[in-house]
């Protein structure tokens, strides 16, 4: 029986759980599910919304052996409008049978042959399957600098797993949490890396993101090669009131400068922070002269909330200076970006421009993962 | 494997890809019978196969590429005989 791609429709629901059920027979880690709803949870295409996802299902007889979500979203490209599409979750039978072995293959190539501006954001990493899959295809990729910043040093000497791989470093560090040193010597590093005091600038939570954040678009956007809209109507959908985002507006006098969304969230025995109270800048957007003033104040709120640790993932080299300054260290990390061609012959020559481009956890694959 | 020139050409790369003596291989070789033909590599196959033959398969070729047989058929059928 040959393989196509169809979309999700509800009579496809029960396939999909007989796939998710084969993978997990398989030994698939619990997180590569594909939904077992074919109407997206998050971002469902409703109304006129201009940001949504589709479910695509790769489908053999009345078998599904393969599926994939396109989130379609509008982005400032070159001074222009461009819709640009993030291929996300693809999952094959083909990492369990290797009969399907042409699944993955398929599913990208299709994907291109419909939406050639194709991105990946995520994926955990330059060795795991997927981007060792885009770079055989030429796709443009980097990492996109993940940025940390220590509340309590010795909750982090305790908790943040990588700290403690080994036996000896696991002593290090719990000798440094319980000694006062390691307190001592993180604090020192971040004051000396932090350039001066800088907190001239004054925050408002906000409910709704309104007109002001659209001038505040239109101030911004054209700073950046390629950046995903951030207009109050995009906004409004990705960080619903109601929900556990910490929504902010940063002023400095009476001139509104930038704002961030961040989220404030107890880690449970999680694989890299442990038990962790993790403060997330997920998104924000200012003029890179302004970078610095928005990330203090996003540091601010999230330390005076009680965090352990603040993080943030950002590509542009100007807001990487930016928390640097601010007192970040820069970690390793595992969101990488991806471009098809065709999207990076639209942006060009990659290794100037993957330093400009605007992505940061907000721009990724839902609340679940920020 | 048979000679062919088509056929000898995809043994090549197939050996190559895949990392096995092209002795090894048959027009009945496929994933479950050579054991290093995985997702990626028959990614890696594809696109190899497009560069020596200087052609793009269509996603629904890329699916019947079942085996080195069917591979064979299909670049046939995509090459212009001479």
């Amino acid at each position: 029986m040959a393989i196509s791609i169809a979309p999700y429709t509800a009579d496809w629901i029960l396939a999909v759980k007989a796939f998710n059920q084969r993978l997990a027979a398989g030994g698939v880690g619990a997180e590569f599910r594909f939904p077992e709803s074919n109407i997206p949870h998050w971002l469902p295409e409703i109304d006129d919304r201009t940001i949504y996802q589709r479910y695509y299902l790769a489908v053999d007889g009345e078998q599904v052996r393969g599926a994939f979500i396109l989130k379609h979203q509008e982005f400032r490209l070159r001074q222009g409008s461009a819709k640009i599409v993030y291929y996300h979750l693809p999952l094959s039978e083909g990492i369990v049978n290797k009969s399907y072995s042409s699944v993955g293959v398929l599913m990208l190539r299709s994907a291109l042959k419909v939406e050639p501006s194709l991105y990946c954001l995520g994926m955990g990493g330059f060795d795991r399957p997927l981007p060792t899959m885009l770079k055989a295809l030429r796709w443009s990729m980097c990492a996109v600098p993940f940025y940390f910043r220590v509340v309590r040093p010795s909750r982090f000497l305790r908790e943040v797993q990588p700290v403690r791989r080994t036996p000896l470093r696991r002593l290090l560090a719990d000798a440094g949490a319980f000694s006062g040193l390691g307190w001592l010597a993180i604090h020192a590093l971040q004051t000396v890396r932090s350039r001066r005091p800088f907190a001239d600038a004054t925050t408002e939570p906000i409910v709704n993101f309104g007109d002001w954040a659209d001038a505040l678009w239109v101030r911004g956007a054209p700073q950046y090669p390629l950046i995903a809209s951030r207009e109050s109507r995009v906004l409004n959908v990705l960080y619903p009131s109601g929900k556990n985002f910490l929504c902010y507006k940063v002023s400095r006098g009476n001139d509104l400068i930038g704002w961030f969304v961040a989220l404030d969230t107890q880690m449970k025995d999680n694989k890299y922070f442990g038990n962790l109270r993790i403060g997330a800048i997920a998104d924000c957007l200012a003029t890179p002269e302004n970078a610095r003033s928005v990330i203090e104040a996003a540091r601010t709120v999230l330390t005076e909330r009680g965090v352990d640790l603040v993080v943030a993932n950002h590509s542009h080299q100007e807001w990487g200076s930016a928390f640097t300054s601010a007192g970040f260290f820069e970690g390793p990390s595992n969101f990488i970006f991806a471009a098809s061609r065709d999207l990076s012959d639209r942006l060009g020559p990659f290794p100037e421009v993957q330093h400009q481009i605007y992505l940061m956890r907000g721009d990724g694959d839902g609340p679940v993962n920020l | 494997m048979t000679s062919s020139p088509i056929l000898d050409r995809v043994s090549a790369i197939a050996a190559d890809v895949l990392q096995v003596p092209a002795s090894s291989l048959s027009l009945q070789s496929s994933p479950e019978t050579v054991e290093s033909w995985d997702s990626v590599r028959h990614l890696d196959l594809v696109l190899a196969l497009e560069q020596e033959f200087h052609l793009q398969f269509e996603p629904e070729e890329i699916d019947q590429m079942k085996n080195a047989e069917r591979i064979v058929d299909i670049l046939s059928a995509k090459t212009p005989t001479r």
